[in-house]
């Protein structure tokens, strides 16, 4: 039984400060879906709270033949979809300012150019993928930051895996049509071809 | 169209790193001979590479405190939950329990058919005042509000309100904390 296990047994039993050590391994994981699916900095801190709680509130129905990630990042992302479809229902922009995030802020190392082009290109990051439409988005974001198989992705959007690639290449090629609209570098090209 | 499917079969599987060089090869190929797929895979690579280099966000410094103070205390809700089950279940059990011993009591009259008789006749009768009970108050409540159709509006808009206020107690009550304390 490795360390994972032990806590989540403990968590089940009611072990509030072994769910605490769950929360530490994958705040940054859960805080990342969050935000990539919301583009808003306190709403994905909210989002990923709530998962964590629903997490908790549930783990007599966690499966452990699965991998618990991929559980917990099921949670988290469905939670943000509902959220998103919320959000549209009551006609609330999606366009609205990013807030500053704290780990952009935070990272007092880096130099002043090297924070600006870093916070250029997240910014970018958050335009294209707010473009997507979020079944999309949410695979984009499954495949590019958690390195999750088709499989894998399939079987949390409880979807089957030749619609999990026909979703990311429709994703793939309308972030393309943008990314030649807003002029990115192919900064890679030559490498590749 | 099948030459079409082929490019971006060859341009999706690059992009996953699962190319083989035969189709490295005939993918430079294709996008050496048709200039405008080149661009295409140009600026799809330059998204790809670009969401790769996209770090993993990180949560500002007390989140995992702040996430472990919202959790629910499960001990007492499996107190709560049991303590429900359990007066469910003796609720559920006591009247069986009567009933058995009022029968192991009265047994030799409650089998007599005279007493079976009365019983079912009873109950048949019970059925019937029941049934004209309903039967008279839905066709008082319809005829009222036929009657007077302004009552309907108003019961609608106080249901409304009562739901508004709901709506707004909930919200307050579930707002533990300020996020970003």
């Amino acid at each position: 039984m490795n360390e994972e296990s032990v806590w989540l047994e403990q968590a089940r039993q009611g072990d509030k400060s072994a769910f605490g050590k769950i929360i530490e391994a994958y705040q940054s994981p859960v805080f990342n879906l969050a935000y990539r699916m919301l583009n808003n900095a306190n709403e994905a801190e909210e989002a990923a709270q709530e998962a964590f709680i629903r997490a908790y509130t549930r783990l007599d129905s966690y499966n452990p033949q699965h991998k618990f990630s991929t559980w917990l990042l099921s949670i988290t992302s469905n939670y943000c979809i509902d959220l998103i479809r919320k959000r549209r229902a009551i006609l609330l922009s999606i366009d609205e300012p990013l807030a500053p995030h704290p780990a952009l802020m935070s990272d007092r190392t880096a130099s002043p150019e090297s924070q600006a082009l870093q916070g250029e290109q997240e910014e970018m990051v958050q335009r294209l993928l707010q473009e997507l439409p979020e079944d999309y988005r949410q695979a984009v974001v499954l495949r590019y930051w958690y390195e999750l198989s088709y499989e894998e992705i399939a079987e949390m959007m409880e979807t089957s895996v030749s619609a999990i690639k026909s979703r990311l290449f429709r994703a793939r090629k309308q972030l393309a049509e943008i990314g030649m609209a807003m002029n990115i570098e192919p900064s890679y090209e030559a490498s590749q071809i | 169209m099948e030459l079409e499917d082929r490019i971006y079969a060859l341009m999706m599987d690059a992009l996953d790193g699962e190319l083989t060089p035969a189709e490295q090869s005939e993918l430079d190929a294709h996008l050496e001979a048709r200039p405008s797929y080149k661009a295409e895979w140009q600026a799809m690579l330059a998204v790809d590479t670009l969401l790769r280099q996209s770090p993993a966000m990180v949560p500002a410094a007390d989140f995992a405190q702040r996430t472990m103070a919202r959790l629910p205390n499960q001990q007492v809700r499996l107190w709560v939950i049991s303590a429900v089950y359990i007066s469910l279940l003796i609720t559920g059990i006591l009247p069986l329990v009567l009933g058995l011993w009022v029968f192991s009591q009265l047994g030799d009259e409650l089998v007599e058919p005279a007493f079976i008789e009365m019983a079912l006749q009873s109950l048949a009768e019970g059925y019937q005042v029941a049934l004209a009970i309903s039967r008279a108050m839905i066709s008082a409540v319809g005829g009222l509000l036929v009657q007077q159709p302004v009552l309907l509006g108003w019961l609608l808009v106080l249901g409304g309100i009562a739901s508004l206020w709901g709506g707004i107690y909930r919200q307050l009550v579930s707002q533990t904390r300020p996020l970003s304390a």
